[in-house]
């Protein structure tokens, strides 16, 4: 006899409905489970035959074969034990002869016949709904992430005995509401741009990349507050939309970094990697893809300390989120695609010994070693980097003695800049591609200022179309609707030190 | 035949020891042509410096002479003899002086180069009278340039903004003024030197440490060719092809320094190369001038010492600098720029003192948004420069123009 359960498994950070189907035939007992299944579903077995017999079901003593369709998407992890458990009662006709609920199951099982939450559970609500089934029986504590989901009916079960209930509509179960979109409540623990002393310069940039989401590098010697500065940009980045909520939650918990019961992530993810990160935990990868560090920092920040540390391959494994805002990685069975638009933040010293170009303090790296030091950041990417600052130990009575504006009255400033490219183009400057042009208010004379600018300076024009979006940044920092002389000025203040 | 130079052996020797020939027939032409090529030869033996190379003139009366004696008694004449030593002059016997000096000069040629000695009249006369002359010079472009009344401008290989900017000054002052600049191609002081004598339409010499068929830095190879199209040479004491060695660079600063009329520190950290220089001339008796740095710094401090010690005279300006060597100053041409009154502000404190943008927020009551921008205009438009991003200079353009009334 022949049975079917929906359930779904994770791809990436996607959803992809699995059908189980259980057959039972005579034949010596046995459970074998086939569709490229992994060992942990392969443990499957022994949890589903301990679940079932200590609910009060029978495992029944022939040969039982479980297919986990599509057949050639090689399957992980422990949440289709529940769908295995109902597809076996099906097939063995222990769940009565009247049709059940159309559903999907989705649930690890405890040997008492329990259930456990499995991490994705955003991911794989949305992809029931995508396989056309309108209801999702989930562990009872995985409900509130699922019900994060709209359009669909979250049903949460303890326990096997209850998901079995409810299916053939013994004890229905009522429906999860769906989950509110909380209220934003700003990070607390962040540095304050008050303590910063001095670095004018790397404030204003560090406001302007966090309002436009652009890419910034911070150089100049050790202990002049690169990291400080950088870790403030964590107090100025403004709450998640609606939209990118649910998908930067939908990422975490894949990676089950989220709250179950306060699944909705507001807050801009903001993921500080320390150097030592593999290629595979920056971008994500693995045999069981996980979403990497640059995944993480979706919609919000990647934060790159000494970034001249990170192993060569992991930052060059950057370039492709950088330019197009995704991570491909290539496996045996195709290529799989993560979202990863990240604003970079980064910084590092000017040579391995940290004084190169510092006053007061003299560098004692050879000059080939040096060179090697800073060949590790390629080209290309520092091509993607959008704003460059130099900087150096502050001034004994410079302006960083009179003190400097708080981290709240820029996020202000940064929260305004936000709603204006929301509205105007709906994503940030720094993810626009091209050069911004007259409808964003660069007028055609600016255009030809900008572009002689550049002449002058000998910029590419990838780094033109990079300082014309950060112009725009800076006109909206203003509130105004078109780009001055002054604000292209000011973006082209930030362009990096030619090499020499 | 031997490859004969663009200046070609004439009959007149310089030798120590050589007696004033006069040309008097074929053979003794021949002889002289015998005897450069044993100079050539002989000279581009590894071990053989010019004191060794003094050593063994005194000794055997000729390079010839020299060449074809027994290598050991050969050797314990030569102060700096190495290994390869033996070996190079018993490949000389075998092989003989007449072809190795031709090889030498086709290498030479090959990368449009020739050859000077010492018994050459177009070796330069200042070169001629110092006690450790290089016996031969291998050169590249015009021979002219190293007779020409000329200044050595020298300083770090890793130089501050100030340091950058000053040596670019004093060298375009100078050369405007007609006077050659000297230098030793590196990084840092030297290629600012140079290159702001080309800009100038000046001429300029850059004496390498390597083998003129492998330009060291490479880095500099671009600018190496700049000023050999430019009416300026390259000159090198180290035959082609030979490895260059870290004792190649102190001794090429006595060259820098012998080929000049004077000598500028320009920006010189204690143990800095540009210090080698300064006390090869004062040992030659060369004029020798620093420019003081802030002592608060390293950057500086070896050219503070030369200054505190008596040993060199501070310049005060670069203009001043032409006035002492007997020059007249040439005139500037006056430029109007136009400024709005931010720029006018910030190049008028810039030209008071070079400062970073947060020195400079501390002096002027400007936004950090407007100070960038106003900043980049003047960059924009040559008025300023940043050397490494950080602190701001004035260019030569700017100081023309003058302080701007705000």
């Amino acid at each position: 006899v022949l049975s079917e359960m929906l359930s779904a498994t994770v791809l990436g950070v996607d959803g992809v409905p699995v059908r189980v189907e259980a057959d039972v035939a005579f034949g010596l007992p046995s459970l074998t489970i086939v569709g490229l299944a992994g060992s942990a579903v392969q443990e499957a077995r022994e949890r589903v035959r301990s679940a079932l017999r200590n609910c009060g079901f029978e495992v029944p003593a022939r040969r039982i074969t479980v297919n986990l369709a599509p057949a050639d998407l090689p399957k992980e992890g422990t949440g289709y034990d529940l769908a295995i458990a109902v597809a076996i009662l099906g097939a063995s006709g222990q769940l009565g002869s009247a049709p059940v609920r159309s559903c999907a199951m989705v649930g690890e099982l405890a040997l008492d016949g329990s259930l456990r939450p499995v991490p994705g559970m955003l991911a794989l609500a949305a992809a029931v709904r995508v396989a056309g089934v309108n209801e999702v029986v989930v562990p009872a504590t995985s409900t509130r992430e699922a019900a994060t989901v709209r359009g669909i009916t979250v049903v949460g079960a303890a326990s096997l005995g209850d998901a079995v209930a409810h299916l053939v509509g013994l004890r229905p179960l009522p429906s999860a509401l769906p989950t509110p979109l909380p209220e934003w409540i700003p990070p607390v623990g962040t540095p304050d741009l008050a303590d910063v002393i001095g670095q004018p310069v790397a404030r204003r940039a560090l406001e302007i990349a966090v309002a436009g989401r652009h890419s910034l590098a911070l150089t100049g010697p050790p202990g002049i507050g690169k990291t400080l500065i950088l870790r403030c940009g964590e107090g100025l980045l403004p709450p998640l939309e609606e939209d990118e909520a649910v998908e930067v939650s939908r990422i975490h918990s894949v990676a089950g970094l989220v709250d179950r019961r306060n699944p909705v992530i507001r807050q801009r993810p903001f993921r500080a990697p320390h150097h030592t990160v593999s290629t595979q935990g920056l971008v994500g990868g693995g045999t069981r893809v996980r979403p990497g560090e640059a995944s993480l920092a979706h919609r919000g920040v990647l934060m790159l300390d000494e970034m001249l540390q990170f192993r060569a391959d992991a930052l060059d494994a950057l370039r492709q989120p950088l330019e197009s805002g995704v991570v491909t990685i290539a496996r045996v069975d195709g290529a799989l695609t993560l979202p990863a638009r990240f604003t970079l933040l980064a910084a590092f010293n000017p040579c391995p010994c940290g004084w190169r170009g510092a006053r007061g303090r003299e560098c004692r790296c050879e000059d080939a070693a040096a060179r090697r030091y800073l060949g590790k950041l390629s080209g290309p990417l520092r091509d993607r980097i959008d704003i460059w600052v130099t900087m150096d130990e502050p001034e004994p009575f410079g302006p960083g003695a009179r003190g400097g504006e708080s981290s709240t009255a820029v996020a202000q400033r940064v929260a305004g800049a936000w709603r204006g490219q929301r509205e105007r183009q709906g994503v940030a400057n720094g993810e626009l591609t091209g050069q911004v042009d007259d409808n964003a208010g660069l007028t055609r004379r600016m255009q030809a200022t900008l572009a002689q600018r550049a002449r002058r300076f000998g910029l590419s024009p990838r780094r033109i179309h990079r300082a014309s979006r950060v112009a725009r940044t800076i006109a909206d920092l203003e509130g105004s609707r078109t780009i001055s002389q002054l604000h292209v000025d000011e973006a082209l203040a930030y362009r990096p030190e030619p090499r020499t | 035949v031997i490859g004969v130079s663009a200046a070609g052996p004439r009959g007149v020797m310089r030798g120590d020891s050589a007696a004033q020939l006069t040309v008097s027939g074929s053979a003794e032409l021949a002889a002289a042509a015998d005897e450069r090529a044993a100079w050539i030869a002989l000279a581009s033996i590894p071990g053989v410096g010019p004191a060794g190379f003094a050593a063994l003139l005194r000794h055997f009366g000729s390079a010839s002479r020299a060449a074809q004696a027994e290598p050991t008694s050969v050797v314990d004449l030569l102060p700096r003899a190495d290994v390869d030593t033996v070996p190079a002059l018993r490949a000389l016997t075998r092989v003989g002086v007449a072809a190795v000096a031709r090889r030498l000069v086709e290498c030479a040629q090959h990368v449009g180069g020739e050859v000077l000695t010492a018994l050459d009249d177009a070796y330069p006369p200042s070169l001629a009278r110092l006690e450790h002359r290089p016996p031969v010079l291998y050169l590249l472009g015009a021979a002219s340039a190293l007779s020409r009344p000329s200044v050595a401008v020298v300083g770090t290989r890793r130089p501050s903004g100030y340091g950058r900017a000053i040596a670019t000054e004093i060298a375009d002052e100078l050369a405007r003024a007609g006077i050659a600049i000297v230098s030793g191609l590196a990084l840092g002081i030297d290629g600012a030197a140079h290159v702001a004598t080309l800009d100038a339409g000046g001429v300029t010499v850059a004496v390498l440490p390597s083998p003129i068929d492998r330009i060291y830095p490479p880095r500099h190879r671009g600018l190496a060719a700049r000023i050999v199209a430019e009416g300026g040479a390259l000159v090198s004491e180290a035959p082609p092809g030979r490895l260059t060695g870290k004792p190649d660079f102190a001794r090429r600063n006595r060259i820098i320094s012998g080929l000049a009329d004077a000598v500028v520190v320009v920006e010189a950290p204690d143990h800095s190369g540009a210090l080698l220089t300064a006390s090869s001339a004062l040992a030659q008796g060369r004029d020798l001038y620093a420019v003081p740095g802030p002592i608060d710094g390293i950057t500086s401090r070896g050219c503070n010492r030369l200054i505190a010690d008596h040993q060199a005279e501070l310049v005060t300006s670069a203009v001043s600098l032409v006035q002492r060597l007997g020059r007249r100053p040439a005139g500037r041409s006056t430029a109007v720029a136009t400024l709005s009154e931010t720029e006018a502000l910030v190049l008028g404190a810039l030209l008071k003192r070079s400062g970073s943008i947060e020195e400079l927020l501390g002096r002027l009551d400007l936004t950090t948004a407007s100070l960038a921008s106003a900043l980049t205009l003047l960059e924009a438009r040559g008025l300023v420069i940043s050397y490494g991003g950080v602190t701001f200079h004035p260019t030569l353009a700017a100081k023309q123009i003058g302080m701007p009334k705000a």
